[in-house]
């Protein structure tokens, strides 16, 4: 594993950038911990202030550092992002194992309920949830609402994994050896599609993160929690961009926009690393 | 209905009876299309007995019906497989019913510590993405009521019974050459110490030189332990070489059945002359003929006898009747009307 991640680094610019750049988001999130402020104080710097040497990233119009509030906002971002992709994961990995290995009836059952989610229109029934949740709408429900959302596409993908695995020898042998459906599941056919979940993890979290600050930035979240979205709302709100404070946009978008290249090249060297035949392709179409 | 205890396995001796006996077995290929059934009658009324400690021989070509027969006997039915009629027994399991029909915990109880199966493409049974030692301990651990260190201690001695050392359970299979993993297989299928082996084609994918090496070990272990064996491909020379006793199969029928030796040497039914014929052998550089036409459709085969279309001994009587087995020898039975005419002429 280190060895991989090694060899990775050295030969795959992508993996190198994406590792930077990802690491840059994490090590600010971490910053919050050791922040001098509170995330919820106001007007306890100057406001207005321009990026300086006492204030890095400039202050806002209510008076918060912009430095340590962004610190707070990815660090509760990046938070979401990972709760959706854990709960999303499983979901996908055990519906989708599950319909590709027992066929049948079940397969049927589960890829129409699959099927229904993946036509289901996510953002209008996200902004429904929070009108009728309105005060109650805290970001752990959120996540757990976009997860339930967020599942579909890659249980379809793992279910066609897990199709060609139930037919190959050792799987036939593993039910002959008297091993049941959870033990064949979770022994024999989750390592063949660990990979592939990993890479599709990361995509997943820039997917969530961005349906989050979308749905933040037209203020349909919890808008007294700190995130990146919530930020550029507050900013929208004081009309930053009119009144010149292009800082208190610019910052946060500037890192989310960090994430999400990231966690893309992160994906797409991953997927380079699991899929070899993709590494052929690009030295010159040998792999087809 | 119970499994035999472990304390009461079969060692050696021919008069213990039959390991196997299987009666009439018709297994079909049932598909429903479009409200039109079709059938492929791909095991049709086959009866045979596997001995303690022989292994048993089943030749035929392609699509003859010999895999099915194998799942059938294994009870690994899936469909659209059905088993129509027909017994089976064994000697470890009380009744005729076979494995398809026992409940989950007999069958749980019977699979590999009694009967274990490698199956066709075994150079395939182990998981490519996992450890020699995860597969053992995921296929065998349960069937050895062993604590953990002595299931190792087990794994590792046995085998060195097959010539591979402890460090290939670190292996992943990918790692280890072919006729190294069909060694890690046998050992696998063999841990238990069954008392029935079937083999589907194991050694298929293995090269000549391979495939001998690997076979004197199955041959070594087999008679160590004293197991019977279903051994089924359908190279003529695998079988001359191994097995004990050879079963021919034709279009999903049983043809002729014989000690190995007595098979080679005195064919009786006019298609197991036309497998040996086609044997070459060395110093004799007589012109090979091969056999006219092609195995029939097992949805519709020819009435009376299935091999009358390509058979040059065949008579109105074969184009109506269906030839039963019968004895013509010590051990020796054939399914074919004119089976004096097709001695006489050799």
């Amino acid at each position: 594993m280190f060895v991989v991640i090694r060899d990775l680094l050295r030969h795959n610019g992508d993996f190198l950038a994406g590792i930077v750049l990802t690491g840059f988001v994490v090590a600010m999130a971490l910053l919050s911990f050791v922040s001098p402020y509170h995330p919820l104080d106001q007007f306890v710097a100057p406001l207005d202030v321009p990026p300086s040497a006492g204030h890095w990233f400039g202050t806002t119009s209510r008076g918060q550092d912009l430095f340590w509030l962004l610190a707070y906002s990815i660090r509760n971002t990046l938070a979401f992002g990972i709760l959706v992709a854990i709960i999303s994961r499983v979901l996908s990995l055990s519906i989708g194992l599950l319909a590709g290995y027992r066929g049948g009836w079940t397969d049927r059952i589960l890829m129409s309920i699959n099927d229904t989610f993946i036509v289901i229109p996510l953002f209008p029934i996200l902004v429904l949830f929070y009108f009728v949740m309105r005060d109650n709408m805290s970001w752990v429900l959120l996540a757990v609402l976009t997860a339930f959302l967020g599942w579909s596409y890659d249980a379809r993908l793992i279910r066609s994994v897990a199709l060609s695995l139930r037919n190959r020898e050792f799987t036939q042998t593993a039910v002959f050896a008297g091993m049941n459906t959870r033990e064949i599941l979770a022994r024999e056919h989750l390592p063949f599609v660990l990979p592939i979940v990993f890479s599709t993890t990361l995509n997943n979290m820039n997917w969530s993160i961005g349906l989050e600050v979308t749905l933040a930035v037209l203020g349909f979240t919890d808008i007294n929690r700190p995130s990146v979205g919530g930020l550029i709302y507050w900013a929208n709100q004081h009309s930053a961009v009119v009144a010149g404070i292009w800082w208190w946009i610019a910052f946060p978008v500037g890192l989310v926009v960090m994430l999400f290249i990231g966690l893309y090249l992160l994906a797409v060297s991953m997927n380079e690393y699991i899929d070899p035949r993709s590494r052929l392709d690009r030295m010159g179409g040998q792999g087809r | 209905m119970s499994a035999v205890p472990n304390t009461a396995r079969l060692t050696t001796g021919r008069d213990t009876g039959p390991v196997v006996s299987a009666r009439d077995l018709r297994a079909w290929y049932r598909l429903s299309m479009f409200g039109v059934v079709r059938e492929v009658k791909a095991v049709d009324g086959v009866s045979f007995e596997i001995r303690s400690d022989e292994i048993y021989g089943l030749a035929g070509e392609s699509s003859s019906g010999k895999s099915t027969l194998v799942k059938t006997i294994a009870g690994a039915i899936r469909p659209p497989l059905e088993i129509v009629g027909g017994e089976i027994a064994f000697n470890f399991m009380a009744g005729t019913d076979g494995l398809h029909r026992a409940s989950g915990e007999v069958a749980g109880q019977v699979r590999w510590r009694h009967l274990s199966y490698v199956m066709q493409g075994s150079m395939s049974v182990l998981n490519p993405v996992r450890r020699v030692r995860a597969s053992f301990a995921d296929f065998a651990f349960r069937h050895m009521g062993l604590d953990r260190a002595g299931f190792e201690a087990a794994v590792v001695s046995h085998l060195a019974r097959v010539n591979l050392e402890a460090s290939v359970l670190d292996a992943y299979p990918h790692e280890l050459s072919g006729g190294m993993r069909q060694r890690v297989t046998i050992a696998l299928a063999t841990i238990c110490r069954p008392n029935f082996v079937i083999a589907d084609e194991p050694t298929t994918a293995l090269d000549v030189v391979v495939q001998k090496e690997v076979l004197g070990m199955f041959r070594g272990i087999q008679r160590e332990m004293g197991s019977s064996v279903l051994f089924v491909t359908h190279d003529m020379g695998v079988h001359a070489h191994l097995t004990d006793r050879l079963g021919i199969m034709y279009a999903g029928r049983l043809v002729e059945e014989a000690r190995t030796r007595d098979l080679f040497a005195r064919p009786r039914h006019p298609y197991t002359r036309h497998l040996i014929e086609s044997l070459p052998r060395i110093g004799d550089d007589k012109l090979r003929r091969g056999l006219e036409g092609s195995p029939p459709s097992l949805a519709d085969p020819p009435d009376g006898c299935r091999f009358h279309p390509r058979c040059s001994f065949a008579t109105e009587r074969c184009r109506r009747e269906v030839p039963a087995m019968t004895p013509v020898g010590l051990d020796h039975r054939v399914a074919c009307f004119e089976r004096d005419r097709v001695e006489a002429s050799q």
